[in-house]
């Protein structure tokens, strides 16, 4: 049954665990309630048809009785799951204190997460409505297992709706006005983002990953170590991203490009590896390895390569330093940008985007 | 049961002769088209409804078709986003605004609220046919709607969506349903006004049909909802031709107000759509198994239950939508309050089968099948009045498969067991014993197919709207629309076989079901001035234990009317034809 999902979906947080004790209690009382009126009224139509039962009826006009039993019994029943389910809602809607704050921001037709540490994750929505800067972008929403989360969520334009099918819930995110909703999420694993309020064209491709990962990926994460986010560039407002204008603006860019060439190795990857070096030996390239290239790029050649490199000395202060650090070692293969003589755009500016078409739709 | 009584003797009048075949009868009294076109009688309005709303239907039901033929691909199999996005918002305003509403209100009771109550008329027959003018100058700017281009907000319209982004026609959209908003006042107050004013000597409130209770309660909804949905959609209307802030936040509006306004009409316009499909179930299921109805005051009172406790339920479409905590513990529990009354008709239907003579003649199947649809569809509301299932299960197909559930497994049910049940006395002809069966079958068959699928992919989560979806929903789509284009075939069979009957079926006596309304007491189909003389209600709507109509005469013995006619034996051999008498 491999074509098939599992009867009960992949729960997620504390919260999916409560909706599907809930869910399943009204489902096994609905279903004895209609099983028993569907085989009262089966009885009743074979036992009393009319080749059966050719008449005459008896007159039977009611029983205050059954009737006052079958309002008093259904309403205690219902009340059962109001109660159950306001309780559970009660959960839901009050997040404790030391939650950690993610911000959600929806616009037409992406999401946007901002971490405490500002550094913000594009982390889905529909990438031909995008400039391509931000489809580079596209992330996850990365969170710690076991540790309560808040979304505090507002939107750029229309209503939207973040839904997490795994974490059991959804609330719609308003222009104007914050909305919140708080998880604990305790399995790790990637599952759905999902805008649930319809937005417009492209609501339907308004989707996104959720990516809850351990304690300790999550704490290296945002300190710049992993790329967790599955981005191929630094997340903006992280060190790293922060080392990515520097790299750009110092003209790093200019020797160790993306391309293979004789004058500077390229970095994408190299973190973490055994480098050969010229006149003999080898050395892994940690933190200091790459300090130490920067400041005193004569003290240590890579094999194949002439020592050409000035020293950056004095260009960068420490912290300028720690942020290309964090950079080159976050950077993937691949993940060099191209060389360009234009600088990037400050982190924070507007985005200029063309204005979407809604009139001819390409199809994907 | 303490009351039961089983019938002993004659005590009442006996068989009333087959009245004479009405010439001219209100079809063929003048058959110009202009004589339809400024008719003010009730049956011809009836009809005149109902040849625009299965217009309606046909179109509504066309978008649905293309809304489930896209969706078995992930990513769409015939259309673009954009195309999806105005099919299924074409297929929701047609069928709510242009057919679910008017449908039972302004066909079956235009056509059956004053013969139900032995009225020539209803109170004001120019003001009805002003409604169906209304009505239909609505369904125009409607129709503009789609056809320049169609409307790509979904049918709840929620601003600023719809105020500042849509690129669609909007505005011709939303006075469309203003306007139709209109018809729907007129035929509410007609109707109230008619059961207040012109009942027939001895048709007290307690001897009224179901049916006409149901009406009643309706009426109350028309008049005091439908003004509310007309000015939140004039105020959006404005908002998005000259930009006055009302809902959108970027120039000072609230766009949670339009929701509550919103949902203030449209949660008991559900209530508009199903009560009235409620009352014809009581008269079709006491017809069929020849009983009274169980219950008569707690069905009849449970309508106006309904009615207005509906109006107290709107924000349970709002519980994720960022209303505050004490609200929505409130909206929760006042809607499982809306629950009991439902729950009390189901079992009331049920224990009206007790110890019947039960015959399943087609408008009986589509009673069974409300029953049994309507249950589903009742219950599965409970998941969504429950704040703790509802916050992962709103905007999700869970809330498509329920709603339709209600809405057509019980709404469109309901309509046709009516029709059917009636479709003699409108038109003087029997259709189709055999084929009626056979889709009454289908239809059920083909429904449960559709829209079971669609709870499985809603509690794992696929929203609504969503043209492209994860793919390992695709098995439960595949099925759905396997589902719906057997559904469909069973629509059309109707259309076949009732149209067919019009010139071939076999003419229909004044009672075929040996029902006990005193709209079976005229002639099929009925004259002009419906009655010949004034009819005295002696007695409750559902005598058949007696064997007497509300009139205190007795039934034909004609219950076998469809056989007997079907195996080609005359129908007045067996009624006696004595001097009518009325039992005081």
């Amino acid at each position: 049954m491999n074509w098939l999902p599992p009867i009960v979906p992949v729960m997620a947080s504390t919260l999916a665990v409560q909706f599907e004790a809930l869910f399943w209690y009204i489902a096994l009382i609905t279903s004895l309630a209609a099983i028993c009126v569907y085989g009262t009224m089966l009885y009743f139509c074979i036992a009393f048809r009319k080749s059966a039962n050719p008449g005459p009826t008896p007159r039977i006009l009611g029983s205050t009785r059954l009737e006052i039993a079958w309002t008093i019994l259904p309403t205690i029943v219902f009340f059962s799951f109001f109660a159950w389910g306001a309780l559970i809602y009660t959960y839901a809607v009050h997040p404790p204190r030391d939650a950690m704050e993610i911000f959600i921001i929806g616009k037409q037709w992406m999401w946007k997460a901002q971490y405490p540490n500002g550094q913000r994750v594009i982390i889905g929505g529909n990438p031909r409505n995008m400039t391509p800067s931000e489809r580079e972008k596209i992330g996850k929403l990365v969170l710690p297992v076991n540790r309560p989360v808040r979304f505090t969520m507002t939107s750029e334009d229309v209503i939207h709706s973040f839904g997490l099918p795994a974490f059991r819930s959804k609330m719609d995110v308003l222009p104007g006005r914050y909305t919140t909703s708080w998880h604990i999420p305790n399995r790790i694993g990637e599952y759905d983002i999902l805008c649930d309020q319809y937005c417009g064209t492209w609501h339907s491709l308004m989707v996104g990953r959720v990516s809850v990962v351990s304690e300790q990926d999550f704490d290296d994460w945002l300190n710049g170590f992993k790329p967790l986010q599955g981005s191929d560039h630094p997340v903006d407002g992280s060190v790293a991203q922060e080392g990515q204008q520097l790299f750009l603006k110092l003209q790093c860019i200019k020797c160790h490009s993306n391309q293979k060439n004789n004058k500077a190795p390229v970095l994408a990857g190299i973190y973490g590896e055994r480098r050969e070096l010229k006149g003999g030996g080898a050395e892994i390239v940690d933190d200091d390895y790459i300090l130490e290239s920067i400041l005193k790029p004569r003290a240590k050649i890579a094999q194949g390569y002439e020592p050409i490199m000035p020293s950056y000395e004095g260009q960068a202060t420490a912290e300028e330093l720690t942020a290309l650090v964090a950079y080159i070692k976050s950077l993937r293969p691949g993940g060099t940008p191209d060389a360009t003589d234009r600088l990037p755009a400050p982190v924070g500016a507007p985005t200029i985007r063309p204005e979407p078409k809604t009139t001819s739709v390409e199809k994907n | 049961m303490s009351t039961t009584m089983i019938y002993s003797g004659p005590a009442f009048a006996p068989t009333p002769p087959e009245p004479p075949s009405a010439e001219p009868n209100y079809l063929n009294h003048d058959y110009s088209i202009w004589s339809w076109l400024t008719t003010v009688d009730h049956k011809r309005i009836g009809i005149l409804y109902l040849v625009s709303i299965t217009l309606f239907f046909v179109v509504g039901g066309i978008a649905a078709g293309l809304v489930r033929l896209n969706l078995i691909a992930p990513n769409g199999a015939i259309m673009t986003e954009d195309a999806y996005n105005r099919a299924f918002t074409a297929h929701g305003v047609l069928m709510l605004f242009f057919f679910l509403i008017p449908a039972v209100p302004g066909v079956l009771g235009n056509f059956f609220v004053p013969l139900m109550i032995g009225a020539k008329d209803l109170a004001f027959p120019k003001l009805n046919l002003a409604s169906w003018y209304v009505f239909m100058i609505g369904a125009i700017f409607g129709v503009w709607a789609i056809l320049a281009g169609g409307i790509d907000t979904g049918w709840t319209l929620y601003p600023p969506y719809s105020s500042r982004s849509a690129q669609s026609n909007v505005v011709p959209g939303v006075l469309g349903v203003f306007i139709s908003g209109f018809s729907s006042i007129m035929t509410g107050l007609n109707i109230m006004v008619t059961v207040h004013k012109m009942r027939a000597p001895g048709m007290t409130w307690g001897r009224l049909p179901l049916f006409i209770w149901s009406l009643y309660a309706t009426s109350l909804i028309q008049l005091l909802g439908t003004p509310v949905v007309a000015i939140t959609v004039f105020l959006l209307g404005i908002e998005r031709v000259f930009g006055i802030g009302i809902f959108d936040p970027t120039i000072g509006g609230d766009p949670l107000l339009f929701q509550h306004l919103f949902w203030f009409y449209s949660h008991p316009a559900v209530y508009i759509m199903i009560l009235p499909g409620m009352g014809i179930i009581s008269e079709v299921l006491t017809c069929f198994s020849r009983k009274n109805i169980f219950g008569y005051q707690a069905v009849a009172w449970s309508s106006m239950g309904i009615a207005v406790v509906g109006f107290l339920l709107w924000a349970h479409h709002m519980f994720v939508a960022g209303i505050s905590f004490y609200s929505a513990l409130l909206f929760s529990f006042l809607s499982m309050l809306v629950a009991v009354p439902s729950a009390i008709k189901v079992f009331n239907w049920t224990a009206t089968l007790y110890r019947g003579s039960i015959s399943f003649q087609t408008p009986m199947i589509f009673a069974l099948g409300f029953v049994v649809l309507f249950t589903i569809g009742g219950l599965t509301g409970l998941f969504l009045a429950t704040l703790g299932t509802d916050i992962h299960l709103h905007d999700t197909y869970f809330v498509v498969a329920h709603f339709h559930f209600v809405m057509v497994g019980g709404m469109v049910l309901a309509y046709f067991a009516g029709l059917h049940y009636w479709w003699p006395k409108m038109t003087g002809r029997m259709y189709s014993d055999w084929w009626s069966r056979l889709a009454a079958c289908i239809i059920i068959v083909g429904f449960f197919l559709t829209f079971i699928p669609q709870f499985v992919i809603g509690y794992h989560g696929m929203p609504r709207r969503y043209p492209n979806y994860p793919p390992e929903f695709q098995i439960y789509n595949i099925m759905s629309t396997a589902g719906a284009s057997i559904l469909g075939l069973g629509y059309l069979l109707p259309a076949f076989y009732l149209t067919l009957s019009l010139f071939f079926g076999k003419k229909a006596p004044a009672n075929p079901w040996a029902a006990t309304g005193l709209e079976w007491q005229t002639a099929s189909p009925p004259p002009v001035h419906n009655f010949e003389r004034t009819p005295v209600v002696v007695c409750g709507p559902y005598e058949y234990a007696i064997g007497a109509d509300q009139m205190g005469r007795a039934l034909p013995e004609a219950y076998d009317m469809v056989d007997e006619l079907a195996s080609g034996k005359r129908y007045n051999e067996t009624v006696t034809n004595k001097e009518t008498a009325v039992v005081g």
